[in-house]
This record gives C-alpha cells, sequence and structure tokens, in this order.
C-alpha cells in the first residue's frame, strides 16, 4: 500500500512538472505560431490578389464560410475581386490551394498553401519550372475563368504535369469545385 | 580518456544509425535532402541530451517499476517543447519535417540511450553520451541527405550544384532511395571494419 | 589440407543442359520480336537494345573483376538481362537511359545479392522499375515512338486533349474522360464510340497482334513473341503454368473490369495483347531463378501476378501494370514454395 502511494506520487510529481513546463513554453510560442501562420496567410493572399492593396484586403467570415475581398484602396474603395480556400486530396495528401479570382469569375491569382505530393513529380504544382519566375498552377490558371477549367486529359486547356496527372487534375478540379462553392454563397448573399 | 570516449563514441563506433540500426524510421522517412536531415537530427539531439540530462538526474527517485512511463514523459514533454518552438521559429522547416518531429518520442535511439545509459550513469557522462549519440544521428542523416539530395534533386542545401544538363536520379528522394542509400553506406562500412579486422 | 570431395546437396541430377546453353536458347527465342521491333520503330531501336546488352556485360564484367571472382559474362544471362531490359523501354528514350537502367540491372539486381541464381528480383525489371521511378517523364513518352505506317494506339484517335501513346495508355485516357467530364456533353458519344473501336475493331485487335502499335521495344508484338515461347515451350525450358495462370487471370479479370462502365463486357484480346503482357508472363515471370518450384506454387505465382497487373491497369496511378506485378510476386516466392512444399514420399498423414 505504501509503496503504491509513493509510486503514484513520484509519477504526480513527475507529470506535474512536466505539464507547468509545457504550459509555460505554450504560452510563450502560441504567438510566434499564429504570427507565422499569419504571415504565410498574407503571402498567399497578396499572390491570390495581386493588384490589390495588402492593407486592402478583408477578411469575410460568418459561420459557414470563410473569404476574402480584396480593394485597390484600403478604404473598401474599388473591389478587383475575392479569394477562397480550396482542397481536393491528389495523389498522396489534401492539396490546399488559395485561389483569386475577379468578380466576373476569372482567375487572378492562384497560391498552393500546403501539399505533399510525390516529390519531383507532384510537387512542381507548386513550384517554378526551370527558367519560369511562375509557379506551374499560377502558369496555367492565372486569366482563365475558374469554372471552365479542367486538365487537358479531360478535354480542358490546363496542361497536366507529366507523369503528375492525378495531382494536377485534383488541382484543378479543386478550383472548379471551391469557384461553385463560393459563388453559391455570394449570390444567396 | 573515459569521458572523451563517451563523448566520440557515439559518431563512429557506436553510431545510432549504421552501427546499432536504432532509429531508422526517421532516418529513411526525412533524409530526402540536406536541410530536413539537418533539422531533424539537432531536433533529436536536443530531446536527447536534455531527457538524458534529467532522467540521469533523477535516476535514484525512480522507481525501477515506473521507470519506463516517467522516461516516455520526459521525452514527450522536450519532445512537444522543440516541436511548439520550431513551429514558431522554422515554420517552413516544421512543415517539411511534419509528423516525424512528434514521432521524435518513439524514436528508439533516445528511450534506448534513457535505458542503456542514462539511467546507470552519472549526468556528467549521460550528457556527453547524449551530445555524442545526437551528433552521430545527426551526421548519419546529413551524409544520407548528402547523397540522396545531390544524386535525387541535383543540389545540396537546395543550391544547385550539378549542372542544368544533370537530370537528377528522382528515386533517391521517394521512399526507396533511402533503402537504397542506406543499405550502400551500411555496407560501405561494414566493408573497412571487414577489411581493418582482417 | 586442399578439399578433394565436394558434395552439394540433393538432388543430384545429371544432365547436358548448362547455363550457357538455356540462356542463350532463350535468347534466340527473342530474336524476331527484337528484329519486329527495328522493323516497327526504326534503327534506333537497335542501338537501344545494343547499349543495353554492352552496358550489361560490362558492368557484370567489371563487378566481378573487383569483387575477384570468376568473370561469367560468357553465360549469356547478363546479355539477356539486357535484351528484356532494353525490350521493357520506349525507342525514345536517351541512350544513356538503356546504359543507366542495365548498370542498376546488374549491380544491385544481381550481383549485390551474390550472382546469378541469387537475386530475388528479375533484374532487367528491377532496372526498368528504376528508371520508371528516377526519369519518369522520359520512360512514359511514347508519342513520337509511332511504328511505321501505324498508329501509336493501333487506330486513328480524334478527340482534343488526348496524346496519342500506348493502347493500355489510350484507353485509360478515354475511360477517365468518359466518368469524370459529364459536363462536355459533346464530347461523351464520341468517346464513347472511341473506346468500342479501340478495344473491339478488328483492324484493332489485329495491330496489337501484329504489334503494329506504341509501345516499349520488345512488347507490341504478340504474333512474333508467342512463336519464340512457343519453341522454349518446345525444348522445356518454360513450363505452361504460369504463363497460362497469369494470362487467364487478366483475361478473366480484364472482361469482368475492362469494359466501360458496365461489369462483364471487356474486350479479352484487347487486354491479353496490348501492354507487355505477353513478354512478362512468358519470357519475364517464368525466369528459373525467381519464380516457384512447385506445382501449386507456379500457378499461384501466376494468379497472383494476374490480379496486381489488372489492378494496377485498372485502378492504379500506371496504365500498365506487369512490371510491378512480377516484381511484387518474385519476393513471395520463398513464402510460395515453402507453403506449397510437397509431401515426403511415404510419409504417414497424420
Amino acid at each position: 500500500m505504501k509503496d503504491v502511494l509513493k509510486i503514484g506520487g513520484i509519477l504526480l510529481a513527475i507529470t506535474v512538472i512536466a505539464a507547468a513546463a509545457l504550459s509555460g513554453v505554450y504560452s510563450v510560442t502560441k504567438p510566434l505560431i499564429e504570427d507565422a501562420k499569419q504571415k504565410e496567410q498574407d503571402a498567399a493572399l497578396t499572390v491570390a490578389l495581386a493588384g490589390a492593396d495588402t492593407s486592402g484586403i478583408y477578411k469575410v467570415e460568418n459561420e459557414e464560410y470563410v473569404y476574402y475581398e480584396g480593394f485597390t484602396e484600403r478604404e473598401r474603395q474599388n473591389l478587383i475581386g475575392y479569394a477562397f480556400i480550396t482542397s481536393k486530396y491528389g495523389y498522396s495528401s489534401d492539396i490546399v490551394t488559395m485561389v483569386g479570382v475577379d468578380t466576373a469569375g476569372t482567375i487572378i491569382g492562384i497560391k498552393v498553401l500546403s501539399q505533399q505530393e510525390t516529390p519531383g513529380l507532384g510537387t512542381r504544382i507548386a513550384e517554378k519550372a526551370y527558367g519560369e519566375t511562375k509557379t506551374w498552377v499560377q502558369k496555367q490558371f492565372e486569366g482563365k475563368t475558374a469554372m471552365g477549367c479542367a486538365v487537358d486529359k479531360d478535354g480542358g486547356s490546363i496542361i497536366s504535369i507529366t507523369g503528375a496527372t492525378i495531382s494536377s487534375r485534383a488541382v484543378t478540379n479543386s478550383v472548379v469545385d471551391g469557384y461553385k462553392k463560393f459563388n453559391e454563397f455570394i449570390t444567396k448573399k | 580518456m573515459s569521458a572523451f570516449k563517451e563523448l566520440t563514441k557515439g559518431i563512429y563506433d557506436q553510431n545510432p544509425v549504421f552501427k546499432q540500426a536504432l532509429g531508422l524510421c526517421p532516418t529513411l522517412a526525412v533524409s530526402n535532402s540536406v536541410e530536413n536531415g539537418l533539422g531533424m537530427g539537432l531536433a533529436a539531439t536536443f530531446v536527447l541530451v536534455c531527457s538524458n540530462v534529467i532522467i540521469s538526474l533523477i535516476r535514484k527517485l525512480v522507481p525501477a517499476k515506473i521507470r519506463i512511463p516517467v522516461y516516455i514523459v520526459v521525452i514527450a514533454s522536450f519532445v512537444t517543447i522543440v516541436d511548439y518552438s520550431m513551429n514558431g521559429l522554422f515554420h517552413e522547416l516544421h512543415k517539411s519535417l511534419g509528423l516525424f518531429i512528434p514521432l521524435i518520442v518513439v524514436n528508439c535511439i533516445i528511450l534506448g540511450r534513457a535505458e542503456a545509459f542514462a539511467g546507470k550513469n552519472n549526468i556528467f557522462l549521460s550528457l556527453l553520451d547524449g551530445i555524442g549519440m545526437g551528433l552521430g544521428f545527426t551526421l548519419a542523416l546529413v551524409l544520407l541527405g548528402t547523397i540522396r539530395e545531390i544524386l535525387g534533386n541535383g543540389s545540396f542545401l537546395g543550391i544547385p550544384v550539378i549542372g542544368a544538363s544533370f537530370k537528377p536520379v528522382l528515386i533517391m528522394i521517394l521512399p526507396p532511395g533511402a533503402f537504397l542509400s542506406i543499405g550502400f553506406v551500411m555496407g560501405f562500412f561494414n566493408w573497412i571494419e571487414n577489411r581493418k579486422s582482417n | 589440407m586442399e578439399k578433394k570431395l565436394f558434395v552439394s546437396s540433393s538432388p543430384h541430377i545429371t544432365d547436358r543442359e548448362s547455363v550457357a546453353k538455356i540462356m542463350f536458347t532463350v535468347i534466340a527465342a527473342l530474336v524476331p520480336a527484337g528484329i519486329g521491333g527495328v522493323y516497327f520503330f526504326g534503327p534506333k531501336a537497335l542501338w537501344v537494345i545494343l547499349v543495353s546488352v554492352l552496358a550489361s556485360v560490362a558492368t557484370e564484367a567489371v563487378i566481378q573483376i573487383l569483387m575477384k571472382k570468376p568473370v561469367t559474362v560468357g553465360d549469356g544471362s547478363a546479355i539477356l538481362t539486357g535484351i528484356l531490359l532494353a525490350f521493357t523501354i520506349s525507342v525514345q528514350v536517351p541512350l544513356w537511359i538503356p546504359a543507366v537502367g542495365a548498370f542498376f540491372a546488374i549491380a544491385v539486381g544481381k550481383q549485390v545479392f551474390g550472382g546469378l541464381g541469387f537475386n530475388p528480383m528479375n533484374p532487367a525489371l528491377l532496372g526498368r522499375a528504376f528508371l520508371l521511378a528516377s526519369w519518369p517523364d522520359y520512360m512514359i513518352r511514347f508519342d513520337l515512338a509511332r511504328p511505321r505506317g501505324g498508329h501509336l494506339a493501333g487506330i486513328p484517335i480524334n478527340i482534343d486533349g488526348i496524346t496519342e501513346a500506348t493502347p493500355l495508355n489510350v484507353f485509360r485516357q478515354l475511360r477517365d474522360i468518359y466518368s469524370n467530364t459529364t459536363e462536355f456533353t459533346g464530347v461523351q458519344p464520341d468517346v464513347h464510340q472511341q473506346i468500342d473501336t479501340l478495344t473491339s475493331s478488328y483492324t484493332s485487335i489485329k495491330n496489337l497482334f501484329i504489334g503494329d502499335v506504341g509501345g516499349c521495344i520488345g512488347e507490341t508484338s504478340a504474333l512474333l513473341l508467342l512463336a519464340g515461347a512457343a519453341f522454349l515451350m518446345y525444348k522445356r525450358y518454360i513450363g505452361w503454368k504460369i504463363p497460362f495462370g497469369y494470362i487467364g487471370t487478366v483475361a478473366l479479370l480484364s472482361w469482368i473490369f475492362g469494359g466501360k462502365t458496365d461489369l462483364f463486357s471487356g474486350n479479352i484480346l484487347f487486354f491479353v495483347f496490348s501492354g507487355g503482357l505477353i513478354l512478362g508472363a512468358f519470357y519475364m515471370a517464368t525466369d528459373m531463378v525467381t519464380s516457384p518450384v512447385t506445382f501449386r506454387g507456379r500457378i499461384l505465382f501466376g494468379i497472383g501476378c494476374g490480379v496486381i497487373t489488372v489492378l494496377i491497369r485498372q485502378v492504379g496511378g500506371y496504365p500498365e501494370g506487369v512490371c510491378y506485378s512480377i516484381l511484387l510476386m518474385n519476393l513471395t516466392v520463398p513464402l510460395l514454395d515453402r507453403w506449397n512444399r510437397p509431401k515426403v514420399f511415404g510419409k504417414v498423414k497424420k
């Protein structure tokens, strides 16, 4: 009996110390982590809503849907378009992209936020080809109508990456799906 | 002399990856580039050094019956600290190392050193052991990462080192490349040992 | 003291057959398909085969010299590996591809394990798998490998976005369009018809059988490969169990799952003659070192290859699955042999 109490006491002491140390670390790193995530999102927004003023991008949020509005001026003047986040499962991971469209549904900019596709093949959706200044998604999607996107293998105009048709198709279809969802929401409003 | 030996044994003589074949899971998974290997190696070294010191410190207080849960709590705490700090300070690296950071908890090198060394030796020697083993693990990851990144991507630390006409051997940065390179490097070290003993 | 008497384990069979004789007979059986490949795809095919064979032989010789082992390139096994490897790659690759592939096949696929007889997997296929994983953009490119006077798919295909390639590739693309894009309603009836023409028309099947379609150098001509295989079966160098188990399974499963969307509507002939099935089933799956020795083991080996091939072809990421299916089944060989070990004669059943 005494033994059980002693062992339990030691375990308790150690877990309490560990928990205290962790909560300390957590409170220090939490703002840092959120800051890093915020920066990442801001960088994506400036790509997706190219042309908007960096401080003229507003988050529109309600219970079921989140999107962003981009203006050329800080004070909500000159709406240039909207950005939304969309995702679809590719070859080996969820491919999450931030897509910016203008009011007519033409894609302004696009950025892959996260993916874990096959290195050297699927990952090329987010990479710049040798000597290019734009990533594959930017090159393929910018200036196209979001609704009509389809990869070449499905009869569309998006040139899929050799050896990575599945990843290319997933991005393409997720852009279309994401736009549909966004459009539904905005017309309902 | 003995202290020096505890520090250096992990680098070659008892290298955790190539000689003890410990911690192969993270070795195979994150050695696809030098940066990932270095990040993972240093993160594991930090956890290993800290857990070795703490475990050596409390080794006389902990009854043998509950030593494993206690070790795991200590290790898991340090892993969580690394996980949070890396996420805040090196966000990109944290994204590419992904779920392998939390998995340091079950890295056999760390529990293995706790059980085999830190639970029986004093703080100073455990510290040296942790540094040595951690360095050995880091060096192994960087070596494999170098081989795989140069062959599989034509670059070192992300900087292209081979001309553009080189077509990278993609398989080397895919999972099979990890098995291939670890097999050949291990075989190479065994060959050296064989020649020494003959 | 020097050993004078060598006793190996049973069975103690005496026969005039030697490794070299078997290897060179198999090589002879592959010659028609090789000539067919050069005829269909032009003189570059010959260069690919030559580079592959030379690299294989050179790798084997250099490694054996470095390891101070007897040099056994004369037994023809390295030549055979080189030919089989060249047969499984497109004529369109740059010439360093077969060289690197042959080096990997011999060095990692064979010599690392101790040379001929100790390799767990077919070296030629391992070389191809290595090439496919390393340089997929070269290995899956067939758009210029148009056989003389023929079409890559065996028939002309005129749909936007279809890059004409191997028949199986076109089939997969067409079926993807068929099932994926209901929005492009204008295209669909056309696709429907194209799939039928591709898989069931007389011209398409005839071209597939002769080999007048796009594909790897030595895999397209079912006719020439079957002629060589018949010779080898007559000489009893290859048995019937693995190839028939393999092709039978592919035929059955393709009939069930190979239709456009309905079950039991696939065209068997199309799926048996396209891709590398004939080459793989008769010349690679039957490799003596890497296939089971027991009766049941061989049947199961063939069926396993067939199941994996159809799985990859119908739902996997690649249009063709012969290479991976044989490699995967190679690894099960020790298990299959142990599991199907024949009963010792005279042993009492318990």
